[in-house]
C-alpha cells in the first residue's frame, strides 16, 4: 500500500513537471510563418519567449514540407549564434519534423526585456533569403540561497560579538575584584 | 606601544568591513556556481578556517613547550588560544555547513559522516571543546599537564584535517598548492585576503585580551595563595 502511495505520487508529480520538456506541446508560443525563397514554404517555430537564466532554452522547427535547402540560424547577436541544417537526400520526405536548438541558462546573467531574436534562412549558396524576429524576455529567477547566505554571515559576526562581550565582562569582573 | 591592541583591532574591523563591501557590493552573484549568493561566504569562511588552524597550531606549540621546560607563559597561551580556536572553528563549521547546504544540497549530517574534510574538522573542534571543559577547574600542575598532553594531540589532529580534503575522500575543493590556485581570479584574491588579514587582526586583537585575562586571573590566585 505505501509503496502504491510513492509510486502514485512520483506518476503525480513527473506528470506536471515540464522543466525537462523538449516536446512543442510545452511550449507556450507558436510563430508561423511563410519563407519566400522556398516558396512560401508554411514554417512553425514553437518556443518560450520567457528566456530563465539558469535553465536551457529550446525552439522547436517544423515545416510540413519544403522547397527550401541551406541552414536556418538563430542568432541573438554578440556571436551568439546556433543554426540547423536543412538539406534534404533524394528521394526523402521534405518535412521538417522535431528540429530543435538549444541555449544553454548561463547564456546570459542579467535581465533584458524584448532582446531579439534574429532567424535568418540562408540557402546553401550563401545567400540569406529570408528573415524573421522574434521577441525574448530574459527573466533572472529570484536567488533561493540568499537564506544561506545570510545565515552563513550571522553566524560571524553573532560569534565573534559574542566572544567580545564575553571576555569584556570578564575583563571588567577582574578589574573591580 | 602603548595602543598597539586596539589599532589591531580597529585594522582588522575596517578590513573586514571593506572585505564585506566587496563581497556584497563590488562583485556580483559568482558565476559557475549552483548558490551564486552564498558563495560570498568563501570571503570569510576560509579565513576563519584558516585561523582556526593558526590557532590551535599555537595550543599545540604552547603545550610542546610547558611539557618541555614548564613555562607558565606556554600554558597560558595555550589556554587562551584554545578558546579563540574554539570561536573560529564554529565560525568556519557553521558557515561551511550553510554554504555546503546551498551549494551541494542533501543531508547535512550524512555529509558530516562520510566528508573526511569535515568529518575530520568536526573531530578536531570536538577535542579542543574537550580541552577547553578540562581546563575549567582549579588549575593544579596536573592538571595543567594533561591539558598540555590533550593540546598535543593537534599534532596529529590539524595536519590530519588540513591535508584530509586532498588525501582523503572528500568533496571539499583544495586550492592551496593545486593548479586551481592559479585558476583563481585576481578579483577573489583581493576579498580573500581581506578577510584573511581581518581576522588575523582581530585574531591578535582578541589574543592580546584574551592573554591579559588570564594573567590577571593568575595574579589574583597568586596574591589569593600568598595571602592566605
Amino acid at each position: 500500500m505505501r509503496l502504491f502511495v510513492i509510486i502514485l505520487t512520483i506518476l503525480v508529480l513527473s506528470s506536471s513537471a515540464s522543466a525537462g520538456c523538449r516536446e512543442k506541446e510545452c511550449m507556450p508560443e507558436e510563430f508561423v510563418t511563410d519563407v519566400v525563397a522556398g516558396d512560401g514554404d508554411g514554417w512553425y517555430f514553437y518556443y518560450d519567449s520567457v528566456f530563465s537564466i539558469g535553465t536551457n532554452w529550446f525552439i522547436i522547427v517544423e515545416s510540413e514540407g519544403t522547397s527550401f535547402e541551406g541552414y536556418i540560424s538563430f542568432e541573438f547577436g554578440n556571436n551568439l549564434t546556433k543554426s540547423i541544417d536543412v538539406n534534404f537526400e533524394s528521394g526523402t520526405s521534405q518535412k521538417v519534423e522535431n528540429g530543435s536548438i538549444s541555449f544553454p541558462g548561463s547564456t546570459f546573467s542579467d535581465e533584458e526585456f524584448n532582446r531579439i531574436l534574429y532567424i535568418n534562412f540562408t540557402e546553401d549558396g550563401g545567400e540569406q533569403t529570408d528573415n524573421f524576429q522574434l521577441k525574448i524576455q530574459i527573466n533572472k529567477p529570484p536567488a533561493d540561497d540568499m537564506i544561506y547566505l545570510w545565515g552563513g554571515m550571522t553566524v560571524f559576526w553573532a560569534s565573534i560579538g559574542a566572544y567580545v562581550l564575553y571576555i569584556s565582562s570578564k575583563l571588567t569582573q577582574l578589574r573591580e575584584r | 606601544m602603548k595602543y598597539e591592541r586596539e589599532i589591531f583591532g580597529l585594522l582588522g574591523f575596517s578590513l573586514i568591513l571593506c572585505a564585506l563591501y566587496f563581497a556584497l557590493i563590488e562583485t556580483g552573484p559568482a558565476k559557475y556556481f549552483t548558490a551564486p549568493n552564498a558563495q560570498k561566504l568563501f570571503y570569510f569562511h576560509v579565513p576563519s578556517g584558516l585561523i582556526t588552524y593558526l590557532a590551535f597550531l599555537m595550543v599545540v606549540g604552547g603545550s610542546a613547550v610547558f611539557l618541555y621546560n614548564g613555562s607558565e607563559y606556554a600554558d597560558q597561551l595555550a589556554k587562551s588560544t584554545t578558546e579563540l580556536g574554539i570561536v573560529f572553528g564554529f565560525m568556519s563549521l557553521v558557515s561551511g555547513t550553510f554554504w555546503m547546504k546551498a551549494e551541494w544540497g542533501g543531508d547535512i549530517v550524512s555529509r558530516f559522516l562520510t566528508d573526511m574534510r569535515l568529518a575530520t574538522t568536526l573531530a578536531m573542534w570536538l577535542l579542543y571543546i574537550a580541552y577547553f571543559v578540562y581546563r575549567r577547574q582549579p588549575e593544579t600542575l596536573q592538571v595543567k599537564k594533561n591539558a598540555a598532553m590533550l593540546g598535543l594531540s593537534g599534532m596529529l589532529m590539524v595536519p590530519l584535517s588540513y591535508l584530509s580534503s586532498r588525501y582523503l575522500r572528500s568533496h571539499h575543493p583544495v586550492i592551496v598548492g593545486t593548479d586551481d590556485q592559479g585558476s583563481l581570479d585576481p578579483s577573489l584574491r583581493i576579498g580573500l585576503y581581506m578577510g584573511l588579514f581581518g581576522f588575523l587582526f582581530i585574531f591578535i586583537f582578541l589574543f592580546k585580551v584574551r592573554m591579559q585575562i588570564e594573567s590577571m586571573e593568575r595574579d589574583i590566585l597568586r596574591s589569593k595563595m600568598e595571602g592566605a
